[in-house]
């Protein structure tokens, strides 16, 4: 092979596909050589750079959803285990206590239903009582005038 | 498909065991470095790449019972990344580009170059290999960076990818051509 390496048979000779003829000229031919060398130095560098990039630490998945897991299922049991304790926390209304019940919300509409509450209920009887006599001087007023 | 229904899944009790549950976190050890750099040079995104990363282990110890030992653990660590950043490049291909272009940046010239004028010219040629290998297509991509940062040989990268050796050879090869274009064409 007399005449330089291709751009295709260098990209072939990187890619692994090396031809006797190829690796014959490549020992002969100091440019070639050269070229070959210098494509190999940038994509080295390349693989340098990347490779120094800063890694981060793993973290294992599996040893986070294990605790995870246990938590929901410590949870569900909590949720489980508290379900009676409400229940009983809260028993069913008495028949008893219902009766009761009943008759204090019926003392307590008696009690809104008042014109005025209880300890003013003299009062009001005392103002009636007050009123009374203007009434009676009104009635003679009128036989008065009929009289007349 | 399944990311985790690796080729070792298929294999006889004959062959290599999977790693026990015990010996998983050795696995991590040993192999989350190279799974988070490709999946990294991959999709381009830190917290995207952290986060596949996690998956691709997870994934794997779930279905390490199924692991027969067809292809090294790498390679069978590999094909459960190749597919998630698949995955993750399919749902996400706009986003992928424009945060390509925005964190294209963050890779670095290593710091072996003495002089300023040498240090400039490998950027130069570092960010054109960056860009070129950004713009490859999904499977080009993945081959070049499986080669030439994990340097997985052709065989490895058959099996991680589950394309044929021949297959793997022609993506490579297309790949090459277009970042030695991009190295030839003057900044």
């Amino acid at each position: 092979m007399s005449q330089h390496l291709s751009s295709q048979q260098i990209s072939m000779w990187m890619a692994g596909e090396r031809t006797p003829e190829a690796e014959l000229h490549v020992r002969e031919c100091a440019d070639c050589a050269a070229e070959l060398d210098a494509f190999a130095r940038d994509l080295a560098l390349f693989r340098d750079a990347v490779r120094q990039w800063q890694v981060p630490q793993p973290v294992l998945r599996p040893a986070r959803v294990w605790p995870m897991r246990l938590a929901l299922t410590v949870a569900t049991l909590l949720l489980v285990a508290l379900i009676p304790v409400y229940r009983f926390a809260h028993p069913k209304a008495h028949p008893q206590l219902t009766a009761a019940d009943a008759a204090l919300l019926e003392q307590v509409d008696v009690e809104v239903s008042r014109a005025v509450p209880r300890p003013m209920e003299p009062l009001l009887e005392l103002a009636s009582a007050v009123g009374e006599p203007n009434n009676d001087a009104r009635k003679d007023n009128h036989a008065a005038t009929q009289h007349k | 498909m399944d990311p985790a229904a690796a080729p070792g899944m298929m294999m006889t009790a004959m062959e290599r065991p999977a790693p026990a549950t015990a010996d998983f976190e050795e696995t991590v050890r040993q192999h989350w470095s190279g799974i988070f750099r490709f999946i990294l040079a991959s999709v381009r995104d830190r917290d995207a790449a952290g986060s596949l990363a996690q998956d691709c282990f997870f994934k794997a110890y779930r279905a390490r019972d199924r692991f027969r030992g067809d292809c090294s653990l790498r390679a069978w660590l590999m094909q459960i990344a190749v597919n998630l950043v698949r995955d993750h490049a399919r749902s996400r291909r706009l986003r992928f580009w424009r945060t390509a272009r925005e964190t294209a940046g963050e890779i670095n010239v290593p710091g072996r170059e003495a002089s300023p004028e040498a240090q400039t010219l490998a950027k130069e040629r570092l960010r054109a290999v960056w860009e070129a290998s950004g713009r490859l297509p999904e499977r080009q991509r993945t081959v070049f960076l499986l080669r030439f940062v994990e340097d997985m040989d052709l065989l490895e990268i058959a099996a991680a990818t589950g394309l044929k050796e021949g297959t793997v050879k022609a993506h490579l090869f297309r790949a090459l051509q277009t970042i030695r274009e991009e190295l030839r064409r003057p900044s």
